[in-house]
């Protein structure tokens, strides 16, 4: 994929989760509840209670696609891309395609590959997660915060 | 005399005495030195064994198991998961008015406020909280932190304790500091047992004077001098009994002890050591263990009559047990109040409120028997290096996955259900000694995390875990693996779509020098059937030659990827469930159906913590995507049928409602029943029979299903909640289901099918003519996910979409 495929397209707002914590039912917000809790503390640094509480939220509502898109940011981050990759497969085939999350799932893939060794693979993702998203992919990271 | 006394001098005082006496004094003096070295070896002795005490591992303590946290959140059915009941087996007290202490709860208005504990967990620590929950009808509405006044989207509760690894000693202790007992604990301990403890030496003589007169007094033994220290050192190294010898040693190491340690190390280890009552066989020791027993709290949460009532145990925690004997209990609680109050070390008001304060104990929750199995499942989970040694004494908190809830109800059910089957059926009768076994597994698909585990109706009568160690012919539960192996397009089209028939004629495979010819339960052969009916209704035949058409090899392979780690013979009867299996890894392989081709790690527990508090293990969700998620849909969807109208339909019989899937299974000879089935958020796996096979006289329908219909329906309380999500490389399309043509306008018969995108059927009902409107396309489930792009660059040219298949067949005519 290239920039100019990107440009084609509509370009919707990255996802942030906290636009979406009022979506689904109650289970489903306690579940994004726990997500976005998550997100805040491993903004303040504690990582081992932040993905407790991604596992948390999988636990209210194990088909809550944000967790896994969490659970998918922090491995790919946290140096364990094979299972960044995988948890953002599942978030792939739960959340389906939204447009705003285009930006987070090229971005993640890419950032997961480079990690792999693949950087040829990794490029166009990349450079498909800048184009979608500039402010938020632009240094190639996605941070907690900005997930959030 | 003055020479004389001088001769003495300068003699030594022997001199002056006959030799008579002198001998005798030699002999004393021989004696004296004798003893003297013998008590001085004695106490040296002692004093190593004092120190090795001290300075080695004081205590041995058990390792704990812990259950899940039990997370509350708006929308939760606080009546199905027993809110009340959970609070007061946590320790909580019902209370009155709108000032709550800590480890309170109140009801009034719909709404229900608890003062919840300080929660202690290596990831999940949060402080103590005053919180109200909304409650409407058996949801809660939600909650709100009433210090911060903000809504909360989720409140843990902590968790309860599943059981421990305990030595042969079957001690159980929670070890305090010194600086976390609260004074008034401190304070009620020494009024009533030592109240000079901080100003004797070890032995209090005074006491000791006291005691003898009144023992005197009344001419038998009514009152013991001992002091906290003797009481200790006669529990750390000596036997109850109260002859000399052993007093003096007890009283020698006591002025060793103090001698060597200060007050505050000695109370501390006297407070962890004492014995405080019995749960069952297991031994109550130390303030600690027994503030979780009797209060279910925390040692620093114990209130001041609290604190009474634990020291006022410490004479006879049997015979005063507030649980056995709760007016005794009280009486001595006050009496240790009053000698408090005597003490200066707590003022009248104090007392009075200590005093008026009404006696409420925990209820004493029974050893979970049958978790004992989770136990063991867990402890063989555990890296080698935590022996069963290490275990039993090193005093650590195991955070399980177990979901103490689901677990009573696993093993409730289980009990009450075969107690039913064997009054039902002769064939199910005990017989010859042996009795119908049972065992039950539920995973979370998705995290890989044992909810339950029941591995045989009686922990006592048999240890054996079926669940995790006895292989049984799966019977039909194999064949999901067959048809998982003929939906997927491993490599080229998938041998079969759901909207394929199967041939169910009579068949003969040679099988080196015998044919073997597969029959159905009914006995009959049912012709070309739609690939649902077949699975519906479990038919033999047209499983074992689907697994000729697939390829054994291939199914084998498709059952390991899915999680099957037991040998299984490579013969054609392997596509009817020849194959031994445990449950466990039957689980395993519906879960990973269950979590959409993504097959997890099981796991019994999350963290391990030492006795410091530092995490020694952690265990994260792990899972291998080993199915793409469009086969494995198809596979939950063929499930669901099952359910909904095939072999498994006694769920929906038993009321159970909602997303369920699910497969029978019944080895030859009728002698397993197996019934294996999830819901979007829990897999299931039930097996019944005999530890001795024989024959249970019915199929699993009639056995197994019920069983399985009654826990789920106990856990979800009958309506089970969430959907199976459809993945993107799914398409919905209405079909003729006689053909598996794609339904068009006029086709008479007509229902929705499940295709992989690319596997859409071609033909239509009625025949396609240019001049009609176009087929219909596959209808996309909102939203669709996206492919992976480096999936879309890696689909080759030759693999055309329907619309591309249609033009390329207008073309060829």
């Amino acid at each position: 994929m290239t920039s100019r495929g990107v440009a084609a397209r509509t370009v919707a707002a990255p996802l942030r989760v906290s636009t979406l914590a009022q979506d689904g039912d109650a289970r489903r917000r306690a579940s994004t509840q726990l997500v976005l809790d998550g997100l805040a503390i491993e903004t303040r640094g504690s990582v081992r209670d932040a993905v407790a509480r991604y596992e948390d939220a999988l636990k209210v509502d194990a088909n809550n696609p944000l967790a896994s898109l969490a659970l998918a940011r922090f491995e790919i981050f946290a140096g364990d891309p094979d299972r960044g990759l995988a948890y953002l497969d599942r978030y792939a085939a739960l959340a389906g395609g939204r447009s705003d999350a285009a930006a987070h799932l090229a971005g993640l893939r890419g950032a997961a590959l480079a990690q792999l060794g693949k950087r040829a693979l990794a490029a166009p993702y990349l450079e498909e997660a800048r184009a979608l998203a500039p402010t938020v992919w632009g240094d190639g990271r996605l941070d907690p915060s900005e997930l959030r | 005399m003055a020479t004389s006394r001088n001769k003495r001098r300068s003699g030594g005082w022997l001199a002056g005495l006959g030799w008579p006496l002198r001998g005798v004094g030699i002999a004393l003096f021989l004696a004296s030195a004798a003893l003297g070295e013998i008590t001085g070896r004695q106490l040296v002795q002692l004093d190593r064994i004092v120190r090795a005490r001290f300075e080695g591992t004081l205590f041995r303590v058990p390792s704990r198991v812990l259950s899940a946290p039990l997370i509350l959140y708006p929308g939760l059915d606080f009546e199905l998961i027993d809110l009340r009941g959970t609070l007061e087996r946590l320790g909580y007290r019902e209370a009155s008015g709108n000032s709550l202490a800590l480890g309170r709860f109140s009801l009034a208005r719909g709404e229900l406020r608890i003062h919840r504990r300080a929660f202690e967990h290596p990831s999940r620590a949060e402080p103590a909280r005053l919180v109200a929950l909304q409650l409407d009808g058996r949801s809660i509405e939600g909650i709100r932190d009433l210090q911060t006044k903000r809504e909360i989207g989720a409140l843990f509760l902590e968790p309860e304790q599943v059981g421990a690894y305990y030595g042969p000693d079957r001690e159980q202790r929670e070890l305090v500091r010194i600086d976390d007992v609260p004074q008034q604990m401190v304070g009620a301990v020494m009024a009533v047992e030592d109240q000079r403890f901080y100003r004797h030496i070890g032995l209090d003589f005074w006491r000791i004077g006291g005691a003898m007169a009144a023992n005197l007094r009344a001419g038998s033994f009514v009152q013991g001098g001992s002091t906290l220290t003797q009481q200790l050192m006669k529990n750390f190294f000596l036997t109850p009994d109260r002859r000399l010898k052993r007093k003096l040693q007890e009283a020698a190491m006591a002025l060793i002890t103090e001698a060597r340690y200060e007050k505050s190390a000695i109370l501390e280890a006297y407070l962890n050591e004492i014995y405080l009552g019995q749960r069952g066989s297991t031994q109550i020791h130390g303030i600690g263990e027994a503030a979780r027993f009797y209060f279910g709290k925390p040692v620093r949460d114990l209130s001041l009559s609290e604190c009474a009532l634990i020291a006022g145990l410490i004479q006879s925690p049997n015979g005063l047990s507030p649980h056995r004997s709760p007016e005794q209990a009280q009486a001595r609680r006050d009496l240790v109040l009053r000698l408090m109050l005597q003490q200066g070390k707590v003022t009248q008001d104090e007392f009075a409120e200590a005093t008026a304060e009404p006696l409420r104990v925990a209820t004493v929750t029974p050893d979970l028997r049958d978790a004992r199995f989770f136990l063991d499942a867990l402890r063989r989970e555990l890296p080698n290096y935590y022996g069963e040694e290490n275990l039993a004494a090193e005093g650590l908190r195991i955070y399980s996955t177990l979901d103490l809830r689901l677990q009573r109800a696993a093993s409730r059910v289980i009990s009450e259900e075969l107690a039913r089957l064997e009054k039902q059926s002769r064939f199910l009768a005990p017989k010859g000694g042996q009795r119908l076994e049972a065992c039950l597994v539920a995973l979370r698909p998705q995290t890989g995390e044992v909810l339950a585990l029941v591995g045989g109706r009686d922990y006592a009568a048999s240890q054996f875990d079926r669940c995790t160690q006895a292989r049984r012919p799966a019977g039909s539960l194999f064949k999901a693996f067959v048809y998982a192996a003929a939906l997927e397009p491993a490599s080229g089209a998938p041998a079969i779509t759901l909207a394929s028939s199967l041939d169910d004629s009579a068949l003969s495979i040679p099988v080196w020098r015998n044919v073997w010819e597969p029959q159905n339960f009914d006995h009959q052969f049912h012709g070309t059937v739609p690939v649902r009916l077949a699975f519906e209704k479990s038919y033999n035949v047209a499983a074992a030659r689907l697994g000729q058409v697939v390829g054994i090899a291939r199914v084998r392979e498709m059952a390991q990827r899915l999680g099957v780690e037991s040998p299984l013979p490579n013969v054609p009867s392997l596509a009817l469930g020849s194959g031994d299996l445990t449950p466990l890894e039957l689980a395993r392989a519906y879960a990973t159906f269950a979590s959409g081709g993504i097959r997890p790690r099981v796991r019994t527990f999350e963290d391990v913590i030492d006795a410091r508090g530092q995490t020694l293990e952690r265990q994260s969700i792990e899972f291998e995507r080993v199915l793409d998620s469009g086969t494995a849909f198809l596979m939950t969807s063929l499930l669901q049928g099952v359910v909904d109208h095939g072999t498994g339909y006694g769920i929906r019989a038993a009321g159970v409602a909602g997303p369920v899937a699910g497969k029978t299974g019944t080895s030859d000879d009728e002698r397993d029943a197996w019934f294996a089935g999830f819901t979007p958020e829990m897999v299931v796996v039930l097996w019944v029979g005999f530890d001795e096979p024989r024959r249970l006289g019915q199929a699993a329908a009639q056995i197994a299903v019920p069983i399985w219909a009654r826990f789920v329906e106990e856990a979800s309380g009958g309506n089970v909640a969430g959907a199976f999500p459809v993945p993107g490389d799914v398409a919905e399309l209405e079909i003729e289901p006689a053909t598996g043509a794609i339904a068009l306008d006029g086709c008479p018969d007509r229902r929705p099918e499940f295709f992989l995108r690319g596997t859409e059927p071609v033909e239509t009902c009625p025949q396609w003519r240019g001049s009609q409107p176009m087929p219909p396309q596959p209808r996309d489930f909102e939203p669709a996910a996206p492919e992976p792009p480096e999936r879309r660059r890696e689909r080759s040219d030759d693999e055309p979409g329907l619309l591309e298949r249609f033009r390329r067949w207008l073309e060829e005519g």
